[in-house]
């Protein structure tokens, strides 16, 4: 079984907002909600500033707070390490997203549910890749298995030195970043 | 990204969950220790009981999204364990019922009453196992939340359930003195009681927010959000000098005056305490701040 994941080479990131937009037609969002998201810091003084782009989504921990503190167990883990929401079973009681130390789970107030990225599951089963890598202009998110060493997001990370973000916090996430 | 989930219905059941153990546990005290000078407080005790923790379990239902429209959605409320919420689940549903059954018990309401009467120390007993359960399990629930540094820590529960003592033990206070205009002079036993918890929870206060300063940069925000931030006017305000300092001064002049302190001014500081109480989960819960993450 592998262990997916993504590689967000940050460097790259022109902050366009596609791969938010192709979230949200893959996955029949509104406009204000999203599944991911591209956050902005700005580094060093003024004259030599420079902003860098952050895309953020679900991180997929290997050690997911949210499944932990979720009373009806809708959050679970799938066996390809995709954290994941059971639409049946979430009463919408919000504890997950307080729980979220990223703070990447948002709630449908229309249908009562919390929902977050899926690492777009249904389509990575018959062999695609999640729409905000496909999408992306700059080709920023690498997408692959985790446990093969000769994959493309495994070779990646190797050569960048990337990692989690905020590694210290214990969670294992499935998304790994260079930034420079 | 969404900062907050939890908004004012979890800060009322947080301070409804913990003043209705608190009433519990302060009527068991009078009715085990002190039963014959004390009968008021212990029957008003056990009356706020179990219809504060019931109206603050409402608006923990109310809260929910999906799990209120489609009620049947709750029986998984209880599957998974190591969630605090299942905990909390379990414990109020144990914890509701002793209560309301210790309310009926102490005041011989009805057949089941008279009933329950002979086994009113067994209920005693359980129930205050179960109040202490429920008034440090919503401590509790927010302390295991890693998505907000400033909650994450073991003194919570503590604080919580020094403040669910002082907030259940006024307003036992203020319906012994409703339903019975004579005990105001016994009330003024009960001031220590004030003194002591009010003392508790301020220390614990201070070692949360000085902890908080130092633990980590994310619980450091949350702190200066109390103490000079945004926020700051409330605590020092509404938390620390009409919900500690204030009922705690009037207690001790309530304790050696003796019952001769008028009964407005009795009245008064046990809402304080109440005001104090609520106070204190509202500013908790809007102080959250997130682990900074890039």
């Amino acid at each position: 079984m592998p262990r997916f994941g993504i590689a967000i080479d940050a460097t790259k990131c022109i902050g366009c907002h596609s791969c938010r937009v192709a979230c949200q037609n893959q996955n029949g969002l509104e406009f204000t909600e999203t599944f991911n998201w591209i956050k902005d810091k700005e580094r060093g003084k003024y004259p030599s500033y420079d902003k860098e782009y952050v895309p953020l989504q679900c991180n997929h921990c290997g050690n997911a707070p949210c499944e932990r503190v979720c009373p009806t167990g809708a959050t679970y883990t799938t066996p390809e390490g995709v954290v994941l929401v059971n639409k049946k079973t979430c009463v919408g009681c919000k504890y997950c997203m307080e729980a979220c130390p990223y703070k990447m789970r948002i709630i449908l107030h229309k249908a009562g549910i919390v929902v977050k990225c899926r690492l777009c599951i249904e389509m990575v089963r018959e062999g695609g890749t999640p729409a905000c890598v496909t999408t992306c202009p700059t080709q920023v998110r690498i997408f692959g298995d985790l446990d093969d060493p000769n994959s493309e997001i495994s070779r990646f990370i190797a050569e960048s030195g990337a990692e989690p973000l905020r590694k210290d916090l214990g969670t294992l996430p499935h998304i790994y970043y260079k930034r420079s | 990204m969404p900062e907050s989930a939890w908004g004012w219905l979890i800060v009322v059941y947080l301070f409804l969950a913990g003043s209705g153990s608190g009433a519990f546990l302060a009527a068991v005290y009078c009715d085990l220790l002190a039963p014959d000078w004390s009968k008021s407080l212990a029957r008003a005790g056990s009356l706020v009981s179990g219809p504060l923790v019931t109206i603050g379990t409402i608006c923990l239902v109310l809260d929910l999204e999906a799990g209120l429209w489609e009620p049947w959605r709750q029986i998984y409320l209880a599957k998974n364990l190591s969630s605090m919420i299942a905990w909390g689940v379990i414990i109020l549903s144990g914890f509701i019922p002793v209560a309301l059954l210790y309310a009926a018990a102490l005041n011989e309401i009805t057949f089941v009453g008279k009933i329950a009467r002979k086994y009113i120390r067994i209920i005693e007993y359980v129930g205050s196992a179960l109040a202490v359960a429920t008034a440090t399990y919503t401590g509790v629930l927010i302390a295991v939340v890693n998505g907000v540094p400033f909650w994450n820590t073991p003194v919570m529960p503590v604080l919580f359930l020094a403040s669910a003592i002082s907030t259940g033990l006024a307003a036992a206070m203020i319906v012994a003195a409703i339903i019975d205009a004579s005990t105001i002079k016994t009330l003024s036993n009960f001031a220590l009681g004030h003194v002591i918890f009010l003392a508790i929870e301020a220390l614990v206060l201070m070692l949360l927010v000085f902890m908080s300063l130092t633990r980590s940069t994310e619980a450091a925000i949350s702190a200066n959000m109390l103490i000079s931030g945004v926020l700051s006017p409330y605590f020092w305000v509404l938390v620390v000098l009409l919900g500690i300092l204030i009922p705690f001064i009037l207690s001790i002049v309530e304790y050696y005056e003796y019952g001769e302190m008028p009964k407005s001014l009795v009245i008064g500081s046990d809402l304080l305490v109440l005001m104090g109480g609520m106070s204190l989960r509202a500013l908790i819960i809007f102080s959250a701040s997130p682990p900074q993450i890039i």
